[in-house]
């Protein structure tokens, strides 16, 4: 198995792969959010379950007219809030390229759940870098042109990585598809040279 | 590849797909800084689906934000809610100078705002000409004032539009400079066989028809000049709120087969319907410099227009006969013109445009401007904030308190989102 790796403070990039000869071998690329940023997630979880249990036990233990009860309300709430919002925190999200079979994406949530998507080969038109502009940022992702399908397919639906770790998987991507990289060359010489 | 001397950013809520003055300066004084080999980004709001990055001739980049505008094209002024999406441009693109167009425009004024913030050297182009009196014109010049009491240097498009701005502004006079705008000669050219003159001469009106641009005016001079010339026709291109006033003129003196409509025309036909006509028609109540008659000139057209604004400024006196904005002075200008057309040569005028005005010089005097605004020293917060409390006894501290919120935002974002972690854009080179 061979790996390499990319790390930056928020996300590192893992490539794995069963040999480096072999085209025919399955190809798996990883970005897992960053350790910290993980712990941070489930100190938030930890912090739900304590606003759930701090808010049934003012509710059972506080005398009825006592006004600080009502504060057991917001805490319940928020708890509730903070629990369904911490399900949604992504950990990991991987690229798995079979060659001549199609490409898998998954998404694995904090809570344990991964959501997987399959792509047959012969639906991928091409692979592309594309920047986007959201009112407040500027991101690169990676997209795929589907064949009979308007919309591009993000590639990380959750994550943002950086451009470094977009151009091996899209690099990847052609090398699957056949699709010539040339028109891309600016960026990857402006990646390596960084 | 070689890394560009200044990586300028040019903001405006006006440019393509949008037609006009503005779009077209932005557009043409890119391609040539971009030439001079300086990199060129533009930042302006969405239109339509057009959103997201977009590459156009020669690699300018277009940021399209996905801001939407609420009014004559512009973005809802919201002051701070446009300074993340600045600051992420400004950092990925390496910018050193921000080069803001247009006083109408709110993007411009408040991505200007962030960027003295955030230590950029700044550079104003105004293009238009206000009033003093009237409601819309003291706010305006307000918002200009504030906008231009920290800027490094200004460039205006006339010497009555410079005039003009620092009047407004309180701005030091030597901080203005006056550039022209120009015209691309190569699109405009004259007709291979020009119309003869002999049996109709043509007059050709091309502008929006609305208040501004004199539409009333042409609705008392077009049936008198019809009068007094039977060999006279009109094409008129153009559209807007006085369109139906022209249209009731043409069926109230019958001149439906001497007066032609055209309506809307997209910029890409306008040289052909110029080289259809004789003399060009400006009826403008307010100009500070006009694009449209460098262009008939450039076809080889004479000009007839009002002596407003800058307008006497943009071509020399043999090319164009100038008339106040009053229906009589234009007619009598109009005749005037019919009696020296026989002696206009179409290609020689086209040549000495040629001459008078190129992007190229227009890019080259920028540049100066841009090595200027380099070299200003960079004031400090306490220094800058003297400058807005100078604006006024209630407006001054308005403007302070506006920047100080503004700094303290921009703090909080870099600590929110380090400079080291905006990640810096690929310069593509397409002249390869």
């Amino acid at each position: 198995m061979v790996s390499s790796s990319i790390s930056n403070k928020r996300y590192t990039y893992i490539h794995e792969s069963e040999s480096e000869a072999n085209r025919e071998a399955i190809d798996i690329h990883h970005v897992i959010i960053n350790g910290s940023r993980v712990t941070g997630y489930a100190r938030l979880r930890w912090l739900a379950f304590f606003l759930v249990a701090l808010a049934i036990i003012m509710y059972f233990l506080l005398g009825k007219d006592n006004p600080v009860r009502t504060l057991s309300w917001s805490c319940l709430l928020s708890g509730f809030f903070v629990m369904i919002q911490s399900r949604k925190f992504v950990k990991k999200e991987s690229v798995i390229i079979m060659p001549t079979f199609g490409i898998q994406l998954e998404t694995q949530y904090l809570s344990g759940k991964t959501v997987s998507m399959f792509i047959p080969i012969g639906k991928i038109l091409k692979p592309v870098l594309v920047e986007c502009v959201t009112p407040v940022t500027c991101y690169w992702s990676l997209s795929l042109f589907l064949r009979g399908e308007e919309q591009l397919t993000l590639v990380f639906k959750e994550l943002r990585p950086t451009l470094k770790m977009l151009v091996p998987i899209w690099k990847a991507l052609c090398a699957v598809i056949g699709t010539d990289q040339s028109e891309m060359m600016t960026e990857e010489e402006h990646v390596v040279a960084g | 590849m070689a890394e560009p001397k200044l990586r300028v950013l040019m903001v405006s809520d006006f440019f393509f797909p949008n037609f006009g003055g503005v779009e077209n300066h932005i557009y043409y004084l890119s391609q040539c800084l971009l030439n001079l080999g300086h990199k060129v980004v533009v930042m302006t709001h969405a239109y339509g689906n057009r959103t997201g990055v977009r590459y156009m001739t020669g690699g300018l980049k277009v940021y399209y934000v996905p801001w939407r505008p609420f009014a004559m094209q512009n973005t809802f002024p919201t002051v701070y809610g446009t300074l993340p999406i600045v600051r992420t441009i400004l950092k990925r693109e390496r910018i050193t100078v921000v080069h803001g167009h247009q006083a109408f425009s709110t993007l411009c004024h408040e991505a200007l705002m962030h960027a003295r913030t955030m230590g950029y050297r700044v550079v104003f182009t105004d293009h238009s000409l206000y009033g003093f009196a009237d409601v819309g014109s003291i706010h305006m010049n307000k918002v200009l004032q504030f906008t231009l009491a920290d800027i490094d240097q200004a460039i205006c498009v006339s010497h009555t539009s410079k005039e003009n701005t620092v009047l407004r502004s309180g701005l030091s006079p030597g901080k203005v400079f006056m550039i022209p705008n120009a015209v691309d000669t190569a699109m405009f050219k004259p007709a291979d066989v020009r119309p003869s003159s002999d049996d109709v001469i043509t007059i050709v009106v091309i502008s929006r028809l609305v208040y501004r641009k004199g539409a009333d005016l042409l609705v008392e001079v077009i049936p008198e000049v019809c009068r007094l010339y039977p060999n006279v026709r009109f094409v008129v291109g153009g559209d807007g709120p006085k369109h139906v006033r022209l249209e009731e003129m043409r069926e109230k003196h019958s001149l439906q087969d001497r007066v032609e409509m055209l309506g809307a025309v997209p910029h890409s036909r306008v040289r052909s319907v110029l080289v259809t006509g004789h003399i060009f028609l400006n009826s403008s109540l307010t100009e500070a410099f006009c694009i449209a008659i460098l262009e008939a000139a450039s076809c080889g057209l004479l000009t007839v227009s009002t002596r407003v604004g800058g307008v006497p400024e943009v071509l020399p006196d043999d090319m164009v006969v100038l008339a106040e904005p009053d229906p009589d002075d234009m007619v009598r200008a109009i005749e005037k013109a019919i009696s020296i057309l026989p002696s206009i040569n179409p290609e020689e005028m086209h040549n000495r445009m040629k001459k008078l005005y190129s992007w190229q010089d227009v890019a080259k005097r920028t540049e100066i401007v841009y090595d200027r605004a380099l070299k200003c020293s960079n004031r400090n917060l306490l220094e800058r904030l003297s400058r807005f409390l100078s604006c006024g006894a209630w407006a001054g501290k308005v403007f302070c308190m506006v920047m100080i919120i503004d700094y303290l935002l921009w703090r909080l974002l870099q600590f929110l989102q380090p400079d080291d972690d905006v990640e810096e854009a690929p310069d593509i080179n397409f002249c390869n």
